[in-house]
């Protein structure tokens, strides 16, 4: 029974993480149509975000409320400058996506020297409920995600530039018809894309260490998860990073572990292939 | 192609570090083929028949940048001793390095450069057993060079023209664990490894020797190395009631296992960690506090109380003042100095003659007097040397680790090949 | 009257050609064979140069490979460096198991490995309910990256380590060795190739997978079976891919799981655009272009520092506004087999 709970936390943990990834990615995907390779970059910046905060000695709290501000920031002016010249052509996006992400990257890796840095976690340490202890991080990022979810939903659910959002996802010609700015609710809902990746990233940083290799860990599970749960909504690219993050977490205790890891792709991949439109399929790619 | 030179008296290990960030950044980036950090150390005086040239392999840049960069230094401070002191038989050493990368793709393109472009005499370096197999092959077949590598390893390597001056599991295991088991009494032993061939080779020796005092090995498991998530592993660890990790589980993977193992309680609640490779130089890696209580068995520790180790650190810290690169036995810096050390001295005995046959036969019976941890001795034929292993455990002190020498044994013989 | 008059003469001097533009594209390909067949000439006396080169013609092959998939049909392979490791892997182990490195059974061998691995990916993910550009990208990274995964972990191919001391090709009882005899045959192995895939493209064959670029859909109604068209070029570039692997993994020593990665397939398209797509020597030069300059850069710190974030730059530019890459610039737009890169007209999604 305890170890029952302790896997569920640990698969819930590692799922969140996944969430918070593939939230951002999904979002860009589903509105605009493309999907953003340098999304992983993003993730290493709000990563980088929260080490600087630490190099200097500010306090890490600041630093992992900063990040999805200068994510924010960032990806607004990428959109506005360059982004926006693909929406006609999803596989330049992609092409130019990836060569934003490779200066992204080998900047970093430029300014870190390529070394691997540890960040200690905000609030560290464990937590004990009913003789069972749980990291206190993971904990948080268990619960940020959490919130994160519910507050996006909210917002697309109940205010108006939600209600402008979901118009424009469902049928853009006829938005613009109505008088709304698509181009201004492209830039936003980039911007708020690149935030998502930017807090993930400041979030897993103190758990998996800063590189500037730790983008490209996550993406292709991060493009997988999309894929697989459908790109459109708000719920598909949450239910696929469930499953692809369950699985990656989950299937080292069933398989050795050095299986398990190109088994998720696998299992993932041929799942996209016999659902090509992803398991909640209301947009297309 | 220009070549840069800068005096031994101006080098900073700092300054080098950035200097060779930039390439190594692309190596390490591991998408651009082909790029080299090369460098060159250049000494102050000629010589008739020109300088012994010398390469350094090693990971400046990746996971294993701070075991790396330490060997660099070491292997400059042993070579500016040995030319200060006139150099072998009037002759300087020139010294040459290329960045592996920790990237064993990379490192054959850089290490052919060393061979065909700079024609070295020798090449010290390699640090991962990945590293040592796929550098070897340019170095000592394709490119007829001698080849000496300096890092504690899983032993079987009987490559001619190859010796290896780190310790082998027989040097490290047979004193660590007959301890772990009868001292400490700890039985239940968990075997979390990187999936490559050092944690292979190394468990299966020893394994043998826990079984052989008692032990038993509960689970024995291998992820890539890249893996961040151990919560399958911690929890194993925890449910299998293991008291003992015996880890060879390497950056990156280290840093993520480490903190999770911590935040498990697997210390607080009297686990003991076990890690061969673990030295001074891990505060790089790993927080201090994660290290507390940690057994190794190295051929050196800066705690030693003795005259040669100690004026070997002091000459160390004045040539790198304030290095965040320490020293130390299990980045293979202990292994380096040996290695330039028996180099010199092989030189010595052949008069001279830099042919790798004659060479070899000199350093197969090659003494050291003193080294870090004191002598040094090869063993005839076995392409390895004898040297003092010492048991020490992880006492942290303010946010540094200090390591407190248990025992020590003599000349403990290599037992390969 | 007589402004029809001066109309129909000048339209007449048109069609007389009197005004023939250059065909560059032959120049070009013409200008680079001169300098391959010339090189070892110019640089004897540096075999680190020699092996540079050596490298640039196999990874070009690589280049080419990824140029048939994307450049001429559309398919946007991220993972075309899946079939250049995996049959390396083989050559290898063939070498080590079975002793066997004989040129006339291996590089066959390697050809068949590209082909049949290609192939069964094709299988796939390009036929079926008609699956879209970016399942295709995005599966052929999966497929990179799930294998370069997969063998890290497998101890008999070397796991992580890879294979090393990988026995030298031989021919015969004489053992290519790196130099200038491994770098002749790499040419004569480069010509074959591009020779053979010049004449494809140039054919009807061509024409259709030019057809498939532009809009498949209207290609498929006018009768034409795409998807095999498809599959068999994605085949024959992984059978190249498969030439080149094994070249690499004889010439190198060395191949390991990052040799089968999306860092390498990712490389590779990243030489063909900077080149040129759909041109064949366009990921020629792009190869030679990065890696002559990477070597060079090598030993200037003050531009090596910056060399990878000045190349993501100009790719972004390449992207953004010269698509057609290096050798676009020279070749217009009439010498291609259709149009290239983004279109310039029209804005937004199709809602």
């Amino acid at each position: 029974m305890e170890a029952d709970i302790k896997l569920a936390f640990d698969i819930l943990a590692f799922i969140s993480v996944m969430v918070l990834i593939v939230l951002g990615l999904g979002v860009i995907a589903s509105m605009m149509g493309i999907f953003n390779f340098a999304h992983g970059e993003f993730v290493l910046l709000g990563a980088y975000t929260l080490y600087l905060f630490q190099a200097r000695a500010l306090p890490l709290w600041l630093g992992i409320v900063t990040a999805p501000l200068v994510l924010a920031l960032v990806g607004w002016v990428l959109e506005r400058a360059v982004i926006r010249r693909f929406y006609a052509n999803p596989i330049m996006a992609m092409l130019g996506t990836f060569a934003i992400g490779l200066i992204i990257r080998e900047i970093i890796r430029g300014l870190l020297g390529g070394h691997y840095k540890a960040i200690p976690e905000p609030v560290s340490g464990v937590l004990s409920v009913a003789g069972l202890d749980f990291s206190v991080w993971r904990t948080v990022i268990i619960c940020t995600t959490i919130v994160v979810m519910l507050a996006s939903w909210m917002f697309l659910a109940r205010t108006s530039t939600g209600l402008r959002i979901r118009g424009a996802l469902e049928n853009p010609m006829l938005a613009r018809a109505c008088g709304i700015s698509t181009a201004r609710l492209y830039a936003l809902t980039f911007a708020f894309g690149s935030a998502l990746a930017g807090l993930a990233g400041a979030l897993i940083v103190p758990l998996y260490g800063l590189s500037a290799d730790i983008g490209i860990r996550f993406l292709v599970q991060a493009f997988l998860s999309v894929m697989l749960g459908g790109v459109g909504t708000f719920e598909g690219p949450v239910l696929g990073a469930s499953i692809v993050g369950g699985m990656a977490a989950g299937l080292p205790w069933v398989v050795s572990p050095v299986l398990a890891d190109p088994l998720v792709f696998i299992i993932a991949l041929a799942i996209v292939k016999l659902w090509p439109q992803g398991l909640i399929a209301k947009g297309s790619i | 192609m220009s070549k840069k030179t800068i005096s031994l008296q101006q080098s900073h290990g700092v300054d080098r570090r950035r200097v060779l960030q930039g390439s190594a950044a692309l190596t390490a980036a591991g998408w651009m083929g082909g790029l080299a950090s090369g460098f060159l150390l250049s000494p102050k005086w000629a010589h008739a028949d020109g300088p012994i040239k010398m390469g350094i392999a090693t990971d400046i840049t990746g996971p294993i940048a701070p075991g790396g960069n330490a060997n660099w230094q070491v292997a400059q401070y042993a070579v500016e001793q040995i030319n200060a002191g006139g150099g072998i038989l009037g002759r300087p050493i020139e010294l040459y390095l290329e960045d592996t990368a920790s990237d064993p793709k990379i490192a054959v393109g850089n290490v052919r450069k060393l061979i065909q472009e700079r024609k070295v005499d020798v090449v010290l370096g390699g640090i991962t057993s990945a590293m040592r197999q796929a550098i070897k092959d340019p170095i000592v077949n394709r490119g007829r060079t001698l080849y000496i590598y300096p890092q504690l390893y899983e032993g079987q390597e009987c490559t001619k023209y190859l010796f290896c001056t780190g310790p082998t599991p027989a040097q490290q295991c047979d004193e660590l664990i007959p301890r772990l088991i009868k001292t400490l009494g700890k039985k239940r032993f968990a075997m979390p490894s990187a999936n490559y061939v050092w944690p292979q080779l190394l468990n299966k020796y020893a394994r043998k020797v826990i079984e052989a005092n008692g032990g038993e090995v509960v689970f024995e498991e291998y992820y890539p190395l890249d893996q961040v998530e151990y919560s399958a592993t911690v929890g194993k660890i925890r449910d299998g009631k293991i008291d003992c990790v015996f880890n060879t589980v390497i950056p990156p993977g280290l840093q993520p296992f480490c903190k999770q193992l911590y935040e498990s309680g697997f210390q607080k609640n009297g686990g003991i960690l076990s890690c061969v490779y673990f030295d001074e130089n891990l505060l790089n890696y790993v927080p201090a506090q994660e290290m507390e209580g940690l057994y190794t068995c190295l051929d050196y520790f800066q705690a030693l109380d003795d005259p040669f180790d100690k004026e070997l650190q002091a000459g160390y810290a004045k040539k790198f003042p304030n290095t965040t690169f320490p020293f130390t036995a299990g980045s293979a810096a202990t292994g380096m100095y040996r290695g330039v050390k028996f180099y010199e001295a092989a030189v010595k005995a052949t008069g001279g003659k830099l042919a790798r046959e004659e060479v070899a036969a000199a350093m197969d019976t090659g003494k050291l007097e003193n080294g870090p941890g004191g002598p040094a001795e090869m063993v005839p034929g076995k392409m390895h040397c004898k040297m003092n292993m010492y048991v020490a455990v992880c006492r942290v002190e303010g946010a540094k680790t200090k390591y407190e020498v248990i025992s020590k044994a003599p000349m403990v013989d290599p037992k390969e090949c | 009257m007589s402004a029809q008059q001066s109309v129909a003469d000048e339209s007449s001097a048109k069609r007389s050609g009197l005004r023939r533009p250059l065909r560059m594209l032959p120049l070009i390909e013409l200008a680079v064979l001169c300098v391959i067949v010339a090189a070892p000439f110019a640089l004897n006396g540096r075999p680190d140069l020699i092996t540079l080169f050596t490298n640039i013609i196999i990874l070009s092959l690589l280049a080419i490979s990824f140029d048939l998939c994307w450049g001429f049909s559309g398919i946007l392979s991220f993972g075309q460096a899946l079939f250049f490791g995996v049959p390396g892997y083989v050559i290898a182990l063939v070498g080590r198991d079975l002793g066997i490195s004989q040129i006339w059974l291996t590089i066959p061998l390697a050809m068949l490995t590209g082909l049949l691995l290609a192939f069964v990916v094709a299988l796939f993910l390009l036929v079926g309910r008609r699956p879209t550009p970016i399942f295709v990208a995005l599966g052929t990274l999966t497929g990179s990256y799930a294998a370069e995964r997969l063998v890290s972990g497998w101890q008999y191919v070397g796991a992580g380590n890879g294979l090393s001391a990988v026995k030298l090709l031989q021919m015969g009882s004489y053992e290519f060795v790196e130099g200038i005899e491994f770098y002749s045959l790499a040419c004569v192995i480069l010509l074959a190739v591009y020779l053979g895939a010049r004449a494809l493209v140039r054919s009807q064959f061509g024409l259709v997978l030019a057809g498939i670029r532009q809009n498949e859909e209207r290609l498929a109604f006018l009768g034409y079976r795409v998807q095999i068209f498809k599959m068999l070029v994605f085949s024959l570039a992984g059978m190249i891919s498969g030439v080149a692997g094994a070249l690499y993994s004889y010439h190198q020593g060395f191949i390991g799981p990052g040799n089968m990665g999306p860092g390498l397939s990712t490389q590779a398209v990243i030489y063909c655009l900077l080149g040129g797509p759909g041109t064949l020597i366009g990921p020629v030069i792009g190869t030679a272009v990065i890696e002559l300059l990477t070597y060079v850069l090598a030993d200037i710190e003050s531009i090596r520092q910056f060399w990878p974030v000045f190349l993501g730059f100009v790719l972004l530019g390449i992207i953004l506004f010269q698509p057609n890459g290096i050798v676009g610039v020279a070749v217009s737009i009439r010498e291609r087999i259709g149009s290239y890169g983004l279109r310039r007209k029209g804005a937004g999604r199709q809602g």
